[in-house]
């Protein structure tokens, strides 16, 4: 447990290119047009991923208690549970009388 | 791990009821983490709605993203994700006991944050001025879909309660630099300065998935 | 007392600090006036503040619903229109829930309890805990002006198009002010996480937590998951007025039940954050008068936990009827059957802890067994509205009424109560008067069933909740109900009269009245200003080990700060010392 992790200038910028270059990536993605479930997947992928390197080397939860870590990870567990179980209703929904 | 130990060569405690240094910088930084989680379902609402009706209207989401502009919103996230940069090296000034290396890195981080706005603002005055404007106000006829209106609502919320977000760290940031020249930080109490740093990268985790979500959609 | 060599284990030296009775310096007698007062960062204090605020509102609230009962007496109008009734229970609904209901356990009891349990002295954040209050202060104050400048009478939830297009009221300015008190839960909520997880006295392992704060902790763990949510609910709403955003108002377009989706998502859990927190203080309660060690600790403690997570998973039982699909309807009602389970887990934990128990029918103790009783009661009937075909029926009756009002009344506020009456002593150093606190409560648990009990039948008969007019075949059911409510007012009054006479001529209050080993009654009644003004207590036994002495409970340690940042030298006073492991 470490709170005071001090991270070195060079690895620093080092977190910041590899951002940089997944955001290039994520828009030639976006050039390629790939086929349609594809087009979502590896969009929304790059971003778990920018996201991920953010969460761990920039808010430093690579080096903290795990606790914290773990906050995060519940706060998006109950979003994908908010959503999903939304979606178990909107995507099954059949109009009661058509055309209503 | 949380028993506040007890031995004597402790640094003392900001505040009297923690009883040391180490227990209060642990209990500030759980605090903003917690923070952070009510954010993340605060905008996880607008998320869901945004996926219940992507799912609905998958292509009115392909025809109206057309409206937006690629090329800014990938400007937009280089300064954000530069930002989140100089903040990081904020912090680490601010533990190495640079004073000055902090209040430059902030000033830094709070231009690139008016980058940010700025850009924002003129991609706003665009559509508005094309009639693009949320729900029942919507009077522009170039997206050829009934619910038009429904995306440029969602996309109005997403972006400019993110952009609200960008302004209230952009005022922690001057907080900060005030308090800095005061002389209230050093490397033994920085607390507030990770915290609004926690709170800044979570607004650039926002916009990295509000950038694929709004404007890569082909 | 382990006396092993491990490396890991730091021996402390402790000795005992039995609390001193009739104490002249208390938090009461420092730092008082009312500036003071309101800008103290005291936990104590804001428990008490917030405890005057929530007693404000349920007045408020109570003699709303004695309104509506009144205008119920007849089948036709009685003395109000029909407007005003729409307007009424609204009211009666949105405040009892959002400014008794929820804060009142947590911000009120838990706020003066919390610190003493853990042994610290103040939260983690005090003052952030006086913002919350002031939080809370501002959005009550924007509710009751939206209250006096059109009112509202969408029903407290709120629902579109009801609430996006009607005409009526206030809208905008009441789901502002629910907005607004959000925030106060939300940072309650932060608050109380990390005061259990950090500031946790030398020896205080999460098995030896008192089960309030395991209560307190799954609170605030939905507190902070759900409340954001409905902030962001409300805020959609309140842009729906405004802008027209179309997402949830079908008139542009966009889909109402949405909407149900996104209250209910933080509403159902929201009644977890009201009831969880009175099992705790069930808990409490049994095993103090039981005299007798909790029966099946983690199993409770670890049921508070599953109440909390299941409860995120059982929305859309508010929503059987409302056009979901029916896949989401069977999948709802299956969750919702899988409540049962933990809170029949913990019902039959303190039955058994009572099994055998050497058991003090105090006050707080009949409190808990009527909680017990009536709680049953509204959780049985709730099984049965979880059951999809039984739901058809009974949807929007009187049926739901009661049983939610049997939960909510019947559980959390005679919990509350219980909880209440149980640390009336340490919070104002004074006894009650025992014999009117059991007269009280007799009138309140008769006028109790009475208010309800007729409502579950005529719910089943079908009259319908929220009707101005009813028919005549009700008239007797619903004049039952109304002499009944009345009777809960009258056992209300009583109360209220004799906890305030107690407060300036009942009896001095022992440091422990009821013999429990829970840590805030080793404090003195009431507490000094930090709580454990000279020392800091050091836990060896858990909280309910009654078969332990009691001189092995009210140990510590010297502190070396007072708590105003002077250093002070300690110098270890003769006596007993004992050793402790940590």
């Amino acid at each position: 447990m470490s709170g005071h992790h001090v991270s070195t200038a060079k690895f620093l910028w080092g977190v910041a290119i590899a951002l940089l270059f997944l955001t290039f990536l994520t828009v030639a993605a976006a050039w390629m047009h790939f086929p349609e479930p594809w087009n979502v997947i590896v969009k929304l992928g790059i971003a778990v991923v920018k996201a991920f390197i953010v969460a761990a080397f920039f808010m430093n939860l690579w080096w903290d208690t795990k606790f914290n870590a773990l906050l995060l990870f519940m706060s998006i567990l109950f979003l994908f549970i908010f959503v999903g179980i939304t979606l178990l209703d909107t995507l099954y929904r059949t109009d009661p009388i058509p055309g209503f | 791990m949380a028993q506040p130990s007890l031995s004597v060569k402790k640094e003392k405690p900001e505040h009297h009821h923690f009883v040391d240094a180490d227990q209060q910088f642990e209990a500030s930084k759980m605090g903003v983490w917690i923070f952070l989680v009510t954010e993340i379902l605060f905008f996880g609402g607008l998320f869901a709605a945004y996926i219940v009706y992507r799912a609905w209207y998958p292509e009115l989401f392909i025809a109206a993203s057309d409206e937006l502009d690629v090329f800014w919103g990938a400007v937009n996230t280089v300064v954000l994700i530069s930002s989140s940069l100089t903040v990081a090296m904020a912090i680490r000034s601010v533990q190495l006991n640079q004073i000055k290396g902090l209040i430059i890195n902030l000033w830094i981080t709070i231009s690139l944050a008016g980058v940010f706005m700025v850009i924002k603002y003129f991609e706003y005055a665009e559509k508005i001025g094309k009639g693009v404007l949320p729900g029942a106000h919507y009077t522009y006829d170039g997206v050829d879909h009934e619910k038009a209106n429904i995306f440029f609502s969602i996309y109005y919320m997403m972006t400019g309660l993110h952009g609200i977000h960008v302004l209230v760290g952009i005022s922690l940031m001057l907080w900060l630099v005030w308090k800095a020249k005061k002389g209230h930080f050093s490397s033994k109490y920085y607390n507030p300065v990770e915290g609004t740093g926690l709170y800044w990268h979570l607004v650039d985790i926002i916009w990295i998935f509000l950038f694929p979500l709004l404007y890569l959609i082909d | 007392m382990a006396t092993s060599d491990s490396p890991n284990i730091k021996k402390l030296q402790v000795r005992r600090y039995p609390p001193e009775e009739n104490p002249k310096k208390t938090y009461l007698t420092e730092e008082r006036g009312l500036w003071a007062w309101m800008t103290t960062v005291d936990h104590k204090k804001i428990g008490w503040l917030y405890l005057s605020s929530i007693a404000f509102f349920f007045f408020v609230a109570g003699v709303l619903a004695l309104l509506l009962r009144t205008e119920l007496l007849t089948p036709s109008q009685s003395f109000i229109t029909a407007d005003t009734y729409n307007q009424l229970f609204t009211l009666h609904g949105a405040i009892m829930v959002f400014f008794f209901l929820v804060p009142s356990v947590p911000a009120a009891l838990g706020n003066f309890i919390l610190p003493l349990q853990l042994g610290c002295k103040d939260v983690a954040f005090p003052r952030v805990n006086l913002l919350s209050f002031y939080i809370y202060v501002a959005g009550a104050i924007i509710v009751l002006t939206a209250i006096f400048t059109g009112g509202v009478d969408t029903g407290w939830t709120f629902y579109t198009p009801y609430s996006s297009s009607a005409a009526g009221g206030n809208i905008m300015m009441m789901t502002f002010g629910v907005f607004v008190l959000g925030f106060s839960s939300i940072l309650t909520g932060l608050n109380f996480i990390v005061t259990i997880h950090r500031m946790r006295s030398p020896g205080l392992t999460w098995n030896k937590l008192p089960l309030f704060l395991w209560g307190l902790y799954a609170t605030s763990v939905i507190q902070i998951l759900a409340t954001p949510v409905l902030a962001i609910t409300l805020l959609l709403l309140t842009m729906e007025r405004l802008l027209g955003i179309g997402i949830f108002d079908p008139a542009i377009g966009g889909d109402p039940v949405l909407y149900q989706h996104f209250f209910w998502f933080y509403s159902h859990p929201a009644v977890y954050i009201m009831i969880v927190p009175g099992f705790g203080i069930i808990s409490e309660i049994i095993t103090t008068f039981s005299r007798k060690h909790i029966f099946g600790y983690w199993a409770i403690a670890l049921s508070s936990l599953a109440i909390a997570f299941i409860g995120f998973l059982v929305w859309g039982h508010h929503m059987f009827v409302a056009g979901q699909s029916s896949l989401a309807n069977m999948v709802f009602s299956f969750l919702t059957f899988l409540v049962g389970i933990p809170t029949g887990i913990k019902i039959f934990n303190w039955v058994a802890t009572m099994y055998k128990g050497s058991i003090d029918l105090k006050t707080p103790m009949l409190y808990a067994m009527s909680f017990l009783f009536l709680f049953m009661i509204g959780g049985f009937t709730g099984i049965m509205l979880g059951a999809l075909s039984v739901d058809i029926h009974l949807h929007d009756t009187y049926y739901v009424v009661a049983h939610f009002h049997y939960v909510m009344m019947g559980g959390m506020v005679f919990a509350f109560l219980g909880g209440l009456h149980y640390w009336w002593p340490k919070m104002t150093g004074k006894m009650y008067n025992e014999f009117w606190a059991k007269i009280s409560l007799l009138i309140l648990f008769i006028g109790f069933n009475l208010t309800f009990l007729p409502q579950f039948v005529m719910g089943s008969l079908g009259m319908p909740r929220r009707y101005f007019n009813y028919l005549e075949q009700f008239q007797g059911y619903h004049q039952l109900s109304t002499w009944g409510a009345y009777l809960l007012g009258v056992g209300f009054v009583i109360m209220a009269v004799y906890l305030f006479h107690s407060m300036r001529n009942g009896k001095q209050a022992k440091a422990n009245p009821w013999g429990s080993r829970s840590l805030e009654w080793q404090a003195s009644s009431p507490p000094p200003l930090h709580n454990f003004e000279h020392h800091t207590p050091v836990i060896i036994h858990g909280s309910y080990d009654y078969h332990k002495p009691m001189s092995e409970f009210q140990l510590g340690i010297p502190t070396s700060h007072n708590g105003h940042g002077e250093e002070e030298t300690v110098t270890p006073e003769p006596g007993p010392a004992e050793e402790a492991d940590k």
